[in-house]
């Protein structure tokens, strides 16, 4: 069996990552001699995003206009975009940036599962923003819709005007509170509770140690799409996470970008699209 | 007799009261039952009933200081107090409930004017000392020539505060419960039926008993709180038959909450029974409405009923999910749909009626507000 005809078989039967990995052991030959559009040395696409947001990063912020597509197709519904972002962000107990709605379809035994990640939309026309009295939130130049935890009064006003529930207020618990202290360093809210309370996110790029009272407790903290990440030329933690590649991210702005091709294709949605809210994270369905 | 009972209520609310206020100053906003997603909960609800009474109040007081009606001579300075008093409460509610409640000063300096709690805030600021200059006005130079155009300012400026409750509710197109168009025309008529209760309560309660205009006072003002619990109910119907027969999921849902579930017997029991119909039976009969206690017994029954009518507008809208399976989309403490206020919550909101109740108390007797005139202070 050739090798094309050998990766046309693996591309219908096996998952890419699969096919990656038999590929080498069926035949002796080096990938990389394969032809450039042979699906086994199609560049994957995290390469692709990641070398997508480098070229971005090239131009000015306000050209940029970043956005998220959501494979609903390949979500696998496990979950690891949503500890990624709470491990990313080292958010507190209540306070959740991307959950993964899961949906029951059906009754026993013709039963399925459909699963949503939600991150925050960052809409185009946010009705998040314009309620707050103090500024606090507002859409950058990049088009993402950030917090200043400093300027931030904790009114939740934001909270109510979501339509899609994606902010959490910071009610100032910790994991490890109550915690009974262990033998190691590990264990135990004094010794690995002063690791959770230390300033070692860089959400926003800013150090924040918790303590009482002090930002961001007592704020209304969302998704940013790891605005840290990115300025750094790092995908956002929910994108890289993702086992089953259902999450994409880049630049609108850039017709040859991965997520400019997918956000023309006609099996794109967006969530209450009827509310003219005009969502930068879109679905394929 | 009475003002002992109220001290004593006073008291002990406060005393129990003074527990939540340490909790909340000790823990911030942990102990509290509202989260991220029933977002405002019990404080929310508080503010909006007393800054309710205190709108209504200052309206109340108008009948007196601006249109000068005979019959109500002497309740306006009653009025006004009650008016601050319950500004104050309204405010230690809503201050509380804050997540920085020290950071307040932003929305002066910093703030953003397009925005209704921005123009809320600078809307109490200045009511608020429109409030105290007519008091003292009202009180030291009761002819002088300012009190009135000053009384006129403040109405605009009270129907302005209640009215921008209900815009700010209102404008929330996402919650469809809220999104009606007539809220900030329904609550300035809510809150003047605050005010009168209040007023039904402070003057059947502690008006001055020699007062030949205290029976008719009370008749009026219990014809003017029959009136507007009518038209609130109407305004009710409108709204819950609406919602029911658009079919909208989530504004069914919502009223379903209120009719039928979680909430039902707070709106059965407390709002419709204890605060609504057995004052329309009193109060409509003179006989009832014209005796003191009988008077302020209904004024606190209707009091209760617009309090818990103030929670049933702001829970019910926040417990349906703005999408199905948010509920258990992700785990963890102030991430739930259901709500029923906390221990801490109770506390602090025991310890706001409580100040409220004491201050009046206090200042009506330093301002001897229910003296004939205000010479006589």
């Amino acid at each position: 069996m050739s090798q094309s005809m050998q990766a046309n078989l693996l591309s219908k039967v096996a998952s890419e990552v699969f096919a990656g990995v038999i590929a080498p052991a069926l035949e002796n030959a080096p990938l990389i001699e394969a032809a450039a559009d042979d699906v086994l040395v199609r560049e994957d696409e995290l390469v692709r995003m990641e070398r997508e947001l480098k070229r971005a990063l090239q131009k000015r912020p306000a050209e940029r206009r970043w956005v998220m597509v959501i494979d609903l197709r390949r979500c696998i519904g496990c979950h690891a975009c949503t500890i990624a972002c709470v491990a990313e962000n080292k958010l507190p107990p209540g306070v959740v940036y991307r959950p993964v709605l899961t949906e029951e379809i059906g009754k026993y035994p013709h039963v399925t599962y459909r699963f949503l990640p939600k991150p925050c939309l960052q809409c185009e026309n946010a009705p998040c923003t314009p309620v707050c009295p103090v500024n606090a939130t507002y859409t950058n130049e990049e088009g993402v819709i950030v917090v200043d935890y400093d300027q931030c009064i904790g009114c939740r006003a934001c909270i109510s005007a979501c339509p899609y529930a994606s902010r959490t207020f910071d009610f100032g618990r910790n994991y490890t509170d109550n915690t009974v202290d262990g033998l190691t360093m590990t264990l135990g809210s004094s010794l690995a509770g002063q690791y959770e309370t230390s300033g070692t996110a860089f959400e926003y790029g800013q150090r924040r140690e918790r303590k009482h009272e002090q930002s961001p407790i007592g704020n209304v903290r969302k998704c940013h799409f790891c605005l840290h990440r990115i300025m750094e030329g790092i995908l956002p933690a929910c994108t890289t996470t993702c086992i089953g590649r259902a999450t994409f991210f880049g630049d609108a702005n850039d017709p040859e970008s991965l997520v400019a091709e997918l956000i023309a294709k006609p099996n794109v949605m967006r969530l209450k699209e009827e509310l003219g809210t005009e969502p930068r994270v879109y679905y394929l369905v | 007799m009475i003002r002992k009972l109220a001290y004593l209520v006073g008291s002990l609310t406060l005393l129990f009261g003074l527990w939540g206020f340490y909790d909340r100053f000790a823990h911030g906003h942990q102990n509290a039952n509202y989260g991220s997603y029933v977002v405002w909960g019990l404080w929310v609800a508080m503010y909006l009933f007393f800054a309710g009474i205190a709108a209504g109040g200052f309206m109340i007081a108008t009948l007196d200081l601006l249109f000068g009606i005979k019959l109500f001579k002497g309740t306006g300075r009653v009025a006004l107090w009650g008016s601050l008093v319950c500004l104050v409460a309204a405010l230690i509610s809503i201050g509380l409930d804050n997540g920085h409640l020290f950071r307040i000063w932003k929305v002066y300096l910093q703030g953003n004017p397009f925005s209704l709690l921005f123009q809320m805030v600078w809307g109490y600021t200045l009511f608020g000392m429109i409030s105290v200059i007519a008091l003292l006005l009202a009180s030291r130079q009761p002819n002088s020539p300012y009190l009135k155009p000053l009384m006129a300012v403040g109405l605009v400026f009270s129907f302005f505060i209640s009215g921008a409750v209900g815009a700010l509710l209102g404008v929330n197109a996402a919650r469809p419960f809220w999104h009606v168009g007539l809220f900030p025309v329904q609550f300035p008529v809510f809150s003047l039926a605050s005010g009168a209760a209040m007023m039904l309560t402070a003057i059947g309660f502690f008006g001055r008993e020699d007062d030949p205009n205290r029976p008719q006072q009370l008749w009026v003002l219990s014809l003017v709180s029959v009136v507007l619990v009518v038209v609130k109910l109407y305004f009710m119907w409108a709204d819950y038959s609406q919602s029911m027969y658009g079919n909208v999921p989530m504004n069914v849902q919502a009223v379903r909450q209120v009719l039928f579930g979680e909430y039902w017997w707070a709106f059965w029991i407390l709002q419709i029974l204890i605060g609504s119909l057995i004052p329309l039976v009193f109060l409509v009969q003179r006989r009832y409405a014209t005796q003191n206690h009988w008077a302020g017994w209904m004024g606190i029954l209707l009091l209760v009923g617009y309090a818990v009518a103030r929670g049933l507008i702001i829970f019910p809208a926040l417990t349906v999910p703005e999408l199905e399976a948010l509920v258990h989309a992700f785990s963890g403490p102030h991430l739930t749909f259901d709500y029923f206020p906390s221990l801490m919550e109770w506390a602090v909101t025991s310890g706001t009626i409580g100040i409220a109740i004491l201050a009046f108390l206090i200042g009506s007797e330093k301002l001897n507000l229910f003296s004939a005139t205000p010479k006589e202070a």
